[in-house]
């Protein structure tokens, strides 16, 4: 019976963490919109599918990404505290930066692309300043 | 100014240029992580782009698969996507009731396939958007019932069909943007349909597939179908497909569309 109780406790706190762990990111998602319809406003379509997940300082999270010739891209991201400072960059199917445009505000940072050819590119977001925390990216198109 | 404005031209006005950064590692580059919901692009990224390339008659280029009878669940998830793709179609050109008609295909599909009460309310949205000829709020609809059929089979225990809805309306999207170029080759235009990172995703995706499902003829026809697609599309040096590998490219989804819409009495 004492084992049983344990197991449930352990069964409730743990999904109290994954309900409080998705809250935090849905929170983050929040966030990365407002900074996306920014864009949206310029034009841009928001992609209803999203990135998110934790950023820790000196590890860099990189996602792959198929980009088409003809289309601008923004990449948006956020992070809550205690991330302070974020970066986005993309990067070719060589891993050679892409030029563009660049948004930095605290925690929430974007980067804007003209692609000159079709296929496979990288994001890579780093935390700048701060300390392990969840981040969202969204990604608008025109 | 409205606040989203106020936003919005304090975003762009602040936005500064790239600058210069050190490139990935080829760590790094396998370290990447694929996000089924941001990797793969939705067809309206694809069809966005060859309006940029060429002036697409998309009135004349939308003709709506209708599913055939099946009971065949992964042939369902695979029509499933075409529809989507075709949802997109009917946006680019503004058919309001193109876009109605195959909303409401989607959801009877959908239903077949026992998703939840959440993606037959999208069918609703589909059709108001629809009503008030809203095509940006119907892009990013489409993609979320999209996304919410996805969830709905995952929640089920489905979620080997996921992969296949994405497999569908990545077809469907080629199919109609393959025919579009062969008619209207230009490299640029051609240059769209290099895509070998996302054919190469699909196939990883159908190869984790059950074996049961895998041995399904439709199942190992698209995969077959795909490698055979991944040899055309991956050109050396980023150079666009050849009239020739477009004319290939097109035949070979145009085959699978109408494999996946054909009903199966046997089934």
């Amino acid at each position: 019976m004492k084992t049983l109780g344990i197991l449930l406790l352990s069964a409730s706190i743990l999904c109290a963490q994954e309900a409080q762990d998705s809250r935090e990111r849905s929170t983050a998602r929040s966030k990365v919109l407002e900074l996306a319809s920014a864009f949206a406003n310029d034009g841009f379509k928001i992609r209803d599918g999203y990135w998110s997940g934790v950023l820790e300082p000196g590890k860099p999270q990189i996602l792959a990404v198929n980009l088409f010739a003809g289309n601008a891209y923004w990449f948006s991201a956020a992070a809550l505290a205690p991330a302070k400072k974020l970066s986005v960059a993309l990067f070719d199917e060589n891993g050679r930066p892409v030029d563009g445009k660049v948004y930095q505000e605290g925690a929430t940072a974007a980067a804007g692309v003209l692609p000159d050819a079709s296929g496979r590119y990288f994001v890579r977001l780093e935390l700048v300043e701060g300390d392990k925390a969840d981040f969202c990216l969204v990604y608008s198109y025109k | 100014m409205s606040s989203r404005s106020a936003i919005s031209a304090l975003v762009l006005l602040s936005a500064g240029l790239l600058t210069a950064t050190e490139p990935l590692t080829k760590e790094q580059i396998k370290s990447a992580v694929l996000s089924e919901a941001v990797t793969i692009p939705t067809p309206g990224e694809f069809f966005a782009a060859m309006d940029e390339q060429g002036q697409p008659n998309w009135t004349q280029m939308f003709a709506p698969k209708t599913a055939g009878a099946t009971a065949s669940r992964e042939q369902m998830a695979l029509m499933l996507g075409v529809l989507v793709a075709d949802g997109y179609i009917a946006v680019e050109a503004q058919d309001g009731q193109g876009v109605k008609n195959t909303g409401k295909e989607i959801i009877n599909l959908a239903k077949k396939l026992n998703v939840s009460q959440s993606v037959i309310s999208r069918g609703n949205s589909i059709n108001d958007f629809a009503e008030n000829n809203d095509w940006s709020a119907l892009r990013e609809e489409l993609e979320a019932t999209q996304n919410e059929v996805k969830l709905s089979m995952a929640e089920q225990k489905d979620k080997d069909l996921v992969i296949l809805v994405t497999v569908g309306a990545w077809i469907r999207g080629t199919q109609v943007a393959s025919d579009f170029i062969s008619k209207n080759y230009s490299p640029g235009l051609a240059g769209l349909l290099r895509q070998p990172a996302i054919v190469e995703y699909l196939l990883a995706q159908l190869g984790m597939m059950p074996e049961r499902m895998q041995k399904e003829p439709l199942i190992s026809e698209v995969q077959q179908k795909l490698r055979a697609t991944l040899e055309l599309v991956h050109t050396k040096d980023r150079t666009p497909l050849s009239p020739e590998a477009v004319n290939e490219v097109s035949s070979t989804m145009d085959s699978l569309v109408n494999d996946i819409a054909k009903g199966h009495k046997e089934s």
